[in-house]
This record gives C-alpha cells, sequence and structure tokens, in this order.
C-alpha cells in the first residue's frame, strides 16, 4: 500500500469507525428512568435574585395598611412637633441648670457654720 | 407550544420536570452515542449522559443562549467524556483471535479485515482529546471551529489533534506493512 492508498484508506477508515453508532434505545430508556427519579435542586444565579423579589405579590392587607398609616401619621406629629426643639429652651429643668452660676453653688458658705465644702 | 431547546430550557429553569423529560428524550440517543464512541465503553457512556443531563437539569437556570443548545450540551458530554477518561485510563480490548477463512481471496480480506482491526485499536488507544477531535470531525461531520467552541480551544489547536491523531494511527497501521 503506497503512501497515497494508505492515507485514502486511513480517511474512509476513520469515517467509518467513527459514525454514530445506531440509537441504542434500552440505553436511552434505561437513563430516561435514572432520571425520572428526584431531580436534584436546581442552581439558581445570583443575578435572578432581584428578580424574584420584585416578582412577589404585595396582596392588599388592611393591617398592614394600617400600620403604614401609623408610623406615617407618627413620624409626621414627630416632625412637626419638634425633636429639632432646642434642650436650653424655656421650662426645660435642664435650661434653669444650665443658667445657674454653678460656681456659686458649689462654693458657698454653710449658712449656719460658715464652713466651706 | 414552542417545543425549541431554548423553549424547553426556559421552562426547565422555571423547575418544569415534564419539559425535562421532554428535551432529554431528544437528545439522549445522539448524545449516548457520541460517549459511547469518545469513551469506547457503553456503561460509562451511560453514566456519562445521564450525569450530562443531569447539569442541564441544575444549570438551567444559569444557562444563557449564547450558543446552540446542542452545541452547550455536546461540550457537557466531551467534557465529561475527557474527565472520566483522565481518572479511569483506556483498556484496550483483547485482540480477537483470527479465523481462517477457507474461501477464494481469503488472504485479502484478512489482511483488510486486520488493518480494519488495528484502525479501531489505534483509534481506542489515541489520547482523549485526539479522539474527541477526530469522532466530532469525522464521525459527527463538524467543522473545526465547531469543534473548537466544543472543546474550548482554538482552531489551529484541533488541526494539530487531528494532525497528531493521524499521525498515530498511520504508525499503527505502518507497523502492519
Amino acid at each position: 500500500m503506497n503512501k497515497k492508498q494508505l492515507q485514502d484508506f486511513l480517511e474512509a477508515a476513520l469515517k467509518r469507525h467513527t459514525q454514530a453508532p445506531p440509537a441504542d434505545d434500552a440505553a436511552v430508556e434505561r437513563v430516561l428512568k435514572r432520571l425520572s427519579g428526584p431531580l436534584p435542586r436546581q442552581k439558581m444565579p445570583l443575578w435572578r435574585l432581584p428578580g424574584v423579589l420584585l416578582d412577589w405579590q404585595f396582596a392588599p392587607a388592611w393591617p398592614r395598611v394600617a400600620a403604614l398609616a401609623c408610623c406615617a401619621a407618627l413620624g409626621f406629629v414627630i416632625g412637626i412637633a419638634g425633636v429639632d426643639r432646642h434642650f436650653d429652651g424655656g421650662g426645660s429643668p435642664f435650661a434653669v441648670a444650665s443658667r445657674a452660676d454653678l460656681g456659686s453653688i458649689v462654693f458657698e458658705p454653710e449658712p449656719l457654720t460658715g464652713a466651706r465644702p | 407550544m414552542d417545543d425549541s431547546d431554548e423553549a424547553l430550557m426556559a421552562r426547565i429553569a422555571r423547575g418544569d420536570e415534564r419539559a425535562f423529560g421532554v428535551l432529554a428524550s431528544r437528545h439522549l440517543p445522539v448524545m449516548l452515542g457520541l460517549a459511547r464512541r469518545i469513551l469506547g465503553n457503553a456503561a460509562d457512556a451511560e453514566d456519562v449522559s445521564q450525569e450530562a443531563m443531569l447539569r442541564v437539569w441544575t444549570h438551567a437556570p444559569r444557562w444563557q443562549p449564547l450558543a446552540l443548545f446542542r452545541t452547550w450540551l455536546t461540550r457537557v458530554v466531551v467534557n465529561l467524556c475527557l474527565d472520566r477518561k483522565r481518572r479511569a485510563p483506556w483498556v484496550a480490548l483483547e485482540a480477537a483471535g483470527e479465523i481462517v477463512d477457507p474461501a477464494p481471496g481469503a488472504g485479502e480480506k484478512t489482511e483488510r479485515d486486520e488493518r480494519e482491526r488495528l484502525v479501531a485499536a489505534a483509534i481506542a488507544e489515541l489520547p482523549a482529546r485526539q479522539r474527541a477531535a477526530i469522532v466530532l470531525t469525522y464521525g459527527d461531520g463538524m467543522s473545526n471551529a465547531q469543534v473548537a467552541e466544543i472543546l474550548d480551544t482554538s482552531v489551529s489547536a484541533v488541526e494539530t489533534l487531528l494532525v497528531r491523531g493521524k499521525q498515530n494511527l498511520r504508525r499503527a497501521l505502518d507497523s502492519v506493512d
């Protein structure tokens, strides 16, 4: 067999020996049967997580709506009534203490004995 | 209803087991044949095909139709075959005994049969990637570009695999002459 004949034979033999075999129905059935059992858990991609969250169906629920309304009202009242009011404003006990002369309270002599602290 | 592979994959991604059954029935025969030709073993081919289909199920939510489903599945099967061959090296079948045929021209026929047997044995002993490239190119008639995509390599690397594979086969045949 010369080189050309060998080359042709090789090409033909490769095609013959690597041809797809006829379908083995029994093997296919066996594999399908094995696959029909409980399937493993699917792997969810992270990029689908926001989609899953957005897909949630928020059914109307009056208690939730009422809670939301209460929170909104509370926020409005706090906002209007003044978390921003200063501590040294009028009437506050802190304000009175802050206005007093702290040094005179501390170093004032005892009225009866005249002793100093 | 759209029964294309891509539509079925979209349904499988939502956990549709019926769609998975349809897709598996459609592709299993071909994938079994491919695995059997690469592995040379029917039992291993069944295991690999099962594993490949399970990967289709588990990875369906992550799968994106960047390539044809068939190409992706072929790639999964080929990679699983290569992994298996890497773990368990090929064990060549024992050479069948020769039977002397008394018919006219029996000598020529015997020589031809011997060559065929040698080719089969030589293909079986090729390194896994060379064998996969040859099976996909000659058996399935794929282009070098398609084979490169499946083997996750370049076209020139596929050409090298084919050339080296054929060199190995030629050496095996030369040893007879």
